[in-house]
């Protein structure tokens, strides 16, 4: 934020120039360029009708025009945009909560930090074969259920599993990244939000007001950021809807994978072209993320 | 309109004490300066008066009441930071504005008001401007308007220049001291720079590792300080002990005529500053001379200090002779009346 930096840093960007940097990331650019971008024109082609071993040839857009149009394909992509919605929104809000607590916290307990960070390393298919474990009709919490007396049987269990409206899914989204975007509001408040507070405290904002035009204002760029990022991540994703979600209607990634494997050749150009709706989606997330980290960059807020 | 009284004041962080037994009265409209060097409790002093932090023990008083139970923001008192601390995702306008929209001021007086103190602080203007795009001097002249604006009972400042350039800073200090005398707030100003707070302020209050040395004006701190480390704090050097005996110090450098009555027959520390010792290259320049030779010398600019070794040990003076050289002969006079005798004996040198 301090100003003075602005001078040093006009007189120490004396590095290589623009031409120079690109001939030296260039054999980098090849591979990257190579793997990602030819593995994109490969499945643009593959969509777009060139499968040479099938016997299709000729390029047109029939297969985006059918999949597009297609009622189940409609059906996919809501119930797809509904579970990373719901599971985003409900992650961010739960996890500005749980940071606002642990930053009060973790400046006398460090081991609240370390906990937090341990779901991140596990993996999303062990959760979402815990959740089954947990909350299927057969699972733990209904026996439990069963036991204490509250229901007769478990199948008066509520359908929490391959269920309608995919509570299974979201739940297993929701507990996975709640400590991921916590983590990232954790290390912008430890930043700058104290100091601000103060300030706004000596400026005689009580606490709600704190909340709404200080603390809100300052995790709001790091907040969209990660909340994009999982939405791009619960869009795109395939084990946990594949294990967790009804066999109708299934999530897009889901779909993509059934067409792209089904035995019929023909049904491959549409899997892959849902495939390439599903990364649009993501690219397009991922990329307002970045603008949004940029934007809080320029304010000289840390992320 | 405030006067704030801090009556003994004990402040611990973590069961460690920072500041103890510390009292200070400061009146309405009086600007006074809170000065120490850097850890000797200055921040945590503010943060008490603000209620960013609870005292220990002791009283907290803004106009005749007892505050201590009362949150920074239910107290007449703003703070201004070491650093601007400004709010990034404002403009200077809504930064300035803040305190106000918090307190619920409808918009056209907040824009007033803001416009009003854009011009006292000399930054009209730049109202739109983003916070990233001002120099540092405009941010801190943006911190400083949007704790007046909010015209405090008291005013707290804590080193608000001491992250300016040198010319940058005697700026800004005309400039608080112009916006202070005419809001005529009452105004806690901290600094570790003495002369800083010589110039300031009305009076000063000396902090040293948390405990109040001395509270004086300007003239009274530099010129009699309490006790030989506050003239140390403020330049001072040259201790030297002697016994007072009707009226006069006797001591090494001869039988001195002093003011200090109190303590006859006792034996006292007394100091001169470096500056107040008169030095002369030839003899005939100079009475009551004594005779010493020039150990080293250091070239300040306006002076050059000189250690010089006398018969009866080394004193240090400031000089406009610039051309001392080391093995030079030299007579000095130490003018009675620039002697300072301490109160107390010290054991201190
Ligand atoms: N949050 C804190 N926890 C523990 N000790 C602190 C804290 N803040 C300051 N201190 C200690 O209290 C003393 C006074 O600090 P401070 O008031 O910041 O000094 P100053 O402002 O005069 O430089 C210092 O020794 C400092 O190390
Ligand atoms: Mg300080």
């Amino acid at each position: 934020m301090a100003r003075p930096d602005a001078g040093i840093d006009a007189r120490t960007r004396r590095g290589p120039g623009p031409t120079h940097l690109a001939l030296m990331l260039l054999p980098a650019l090849v591979v990257v360029v190579m793997l990602f971008g030819g593995g994109l024109l490969l499945g643009v082609l593959q969509a777009l009708g060139h499968l040479p071993g099938a016997g299709l040839e000729r390029l047109s857009g029939m297969h985006f025009g059918r999949v597009l149009t297609d009622p189940d394909f409609i059906q996919s992509f809501g119930l797809t945009l509904y579970v990373a919605a719901v599971s985003t929104l409900l992650a961010a809000g739960l996890s500005v909560v749980a940071a606002l607590a642990l930053n009060r916290m973790a400046a006398r307990w460090r081991l609240v930090h370390f906990v937090f960070q341990i779901p991140l390393t596990v993996p999303h298919l062990v959760i979402a074969v815990a959740v089954i474990f947990m909350l299927s009709p057969a699972g733990l919490l209904a026996r439990l259920a069963v036991a204490a007396g509250l229901i007769e049987t478990a199948s008066e269990f509520p359908l929490l599993v391959n269920d309608r409206w995919a509570i299974g899914i979201i739940l297993t989204y929701v507990w996975k990244e709640i400590p991921f975007i916590t983590l990232m509001l954790l290390a912008v408040l430890q930043n700058a939000g104290g100091e601000l507070i103060d300030v706004g405290r000596t400026l005689k904002a009580d606490a709600w007001q704190r909340f709404r035009h200080i603390t809100l204002p300052t995790i709001f760029p790091a907040l969209g950021a990660a909340s994009l990022i999982v939405f791009a991540y619960t869009f795109g994703a395939f084990e946990v809807p594949f294990l967790l979600g009804r066999t109708y209607p299934m999530t897009l990634p889901v779909w993509a994978y059934k067409h792209y494997s089904d035995i019929d050749l023909m049904a491959r150009p549409e899997g892959i072209a849902t495939g390439i709706v599903i990364a649009a989606v993501v690219a397009m997330a991922v990329v307002t993320a970045q603008a949004l980290t940029r934007r809080a960059r320029k304010r000289g807020i840390v992320l | 309109m405030g006067a704030l009284s801090l009556k003994d004041l004990h402040i611990h962080y973590d069961r460690q004490p920072v500041v103890q037994d510390f009292s200070l009265d400061i009146g309405d409209g009086e600007m006074v300066a809170l000065l120490g060097p850097s850890g000797a409790g200055k921040t945590t002093i503010l943060k008490v008066v603000a209620g960013l932090l609870a005292p220990a023990r002791g009283e907290v008083i803004i106009d005749g009441q007892v505050v201590n139970d009362r949150p920074p923001e239910k107290r007449d008192a703003v703070m201004v930071f070491q650093k601007p601390l400004l709010f990034p995702f404002m403009n200077v306008n809504q930064n300035i504005a803040f305190g106000l929209k918090m307190r619920g001021d409808d918009a056209a007086r907040r824009s007033r008001a803001v416009e009003r103190i854009l011009a006292l602080t000399r930054l009209a203007g730049l109202g739109p401007r983003k916070v990233h795009e001002l120099s540092g001097g405009q941010q801190q002249r943006v911190a400083l308007a949007r704790a007046l604006v909010l015209e405090p009972a008291i005013l707290l400042m804590d080193e608000p220049l001491s992250n300016l350039d040198a010319n940058l800073r005697q700026e800004m200090r005309e400039l608080i001291l112009t916006v202070q005398s005419e809001l005529n707030i009452t105004t806690l100003f901290v600094t570790h720079d003495q002369a800083e707070a010589l110039m300031m302020s009305q009076r000063v209050a000396l902090l040293l590792e948390g405990r109040l040395r001395q509270v004086g004006s300007p003239r009274d701190l530099f010129h009699r300080p309490a006790d030989p480390e506050v003239a140390r704090f403020f330049g001072g050097g040259n201790f030297f002990r002697g016994r007072l005996h009707e009226g006069h110090f006797e001591c090494d450098f001869g039988r001195l005529p002093v003011t200090a009555a109190d303590g006859n027959g006792h034996l006292r520390t007394a100091t001169i500053r470096p500056e107040d010792i008169q030095l002369a290259t030839a003899p005939v320049d100079l009475p009551d001379s004594f005779a010493g030779t020039v150990v080293r010398t250091r070239f300040e600019g306006m002076a050059t200090r000189a250690w010089i070794r006398c018969p009866f040990g080394e004193l240090v003076v400031l000089t406009a002779e610039s051309a001392l050289a080391p093995g030079q002969s030299v007579r000095l006079r130490l003018p009675p009346d620039k002697i300072r005798v301490f109160s107390e004996a010290s054991s201190s040198e």
